[in-house]
């Protein structure tokens, strides 16, 4: 699976048409600039401290990561987010600040990095959770009215018989099972883009099989 | 899931979702639109709409915008 988000589609060697301070970095962050190991070192500092603040903020999916080796991952974070920012730097346009534009590569990193530690930390057959385990989630409970009973009847024959087996996997896991969107993604051996594509298809699908059935969602479903 | 509202957005899937592909490349925009105080669903709506159902790329954008917001913008002197 490619984890590489960061690219921006930037042809490169445009002209910067930025702030001051974002001209000022992409010049000094050129590799025969004579201010290029300042500017790259505080550069990295604070993409290491952002790095660090956003495994902090992702720390529900790192429960298996000790304190030395959340720092290692906070500076893997960073050394690789700097590597690709100097190899694009030629590459920014000045459509937001030289930072911010910094920044989204540090995030990145670390969203790839987190996945891949949730994934690989799994619980033992968590990768086999199947449709069969997983029907309480569509179960209707006693309370519920005998319409709210035939809808959820709908709607499990439908993801029975009308998604694919990818579209059917994808939504259990996502939808009904909460694994995130990148675990799953490593899992298949895919991408978060592919994999939503899936989900966003099945969900189509579910949607227009519980309307053909009686149980529209919306108006347009309704008059549809 | 215990009513209509519920199930509906167990199945969102809005027209004009723009997928996860299509904010890599304009996240940085996007964040500073609304750090301006703008919004940016009248440039980027496809991404607008993404970011409504996707939770991973909104935990990216989230951590882009907070980034941002934290550590500021830095002159390099």
């Amino acid at each position: 699976m490619s984890v590489d988000r960061s690219s921006t589609h930037a042809p490169a060697h445009r002209s910067v048409l930025g702030d001051r301070a974002s001209r000022g970095w992409v010049e000094q962050l050129r590799p025969d600039h004579p201010r290029h190991e300042h500017a790259a070192a505080k550069l990295h500092d604070v993409l290491q401290r952002a790095a660090t603040h956003e495994l902090h903020r992702r720390r529900g999916q790192l429960k298996a990561l000790s304190g030395p080796e959340f720092d290692d991952v906070a500076q893997q974070c960073a050394d690789d987010a700097m590597m690709k920012i100097l190899a694009r730097v030629d590459a920014f346009q000045g459509l937001s600040r030289f930072t911010t534009w910094a920044y989204k590569f540090v995030i990145f990193e670390v969203s790839s990095k987190v996945a891949r530690h949730a994934w690989q930390h799994q619980p033992p057959g968590a990768e086999e959770a199947t449709w069969e385990r997983l029907p309480d989630t569509l179960t209707p409970k006693p309370g519920d009215q005998a319409e709210r009973r035939e809808q959820l009847a709908a709607l499990v024959k439908a993801v029975e018989e009308d998604l694919t087996p990818r579209q059917r996997e994808v939504f259990v896991a996502i939808a009904l099972n909460d694994v995130a969107i990148d675990v799953l993604a490593l899992q298949l051996d895919s991408n978060r883009n592919a994999i939503y594509k899936n989900l966003f298809d099945a969900r189509r699908k579910l949607r227009a099989s519980l309307a053909a059935a009686g149980h529209p969602l919306s108006d347009e479903e309704a008059h549809a | 899931m215990t009513d209509l509202h519920e199930l509906d957005e167990l199945l969102r899937a809005e027209d004009g979702d723009a997928g996860c592909d299509a904010g890599v490349p304009i996240m940085d925009q996007y964040v500073e639109i609304e750090l301006r105080g703008e919004d940016p669903n009248e440039r980027f709506p496809g991404t607008a709409i993404h970011l409504r159902v996707c939770p991973g790329c909104r935990a990216d954008h989230d951590g882009v915008l907070e980034a941002a917001r934290r550590f500021a913008d830095l002159d390099p002197d």
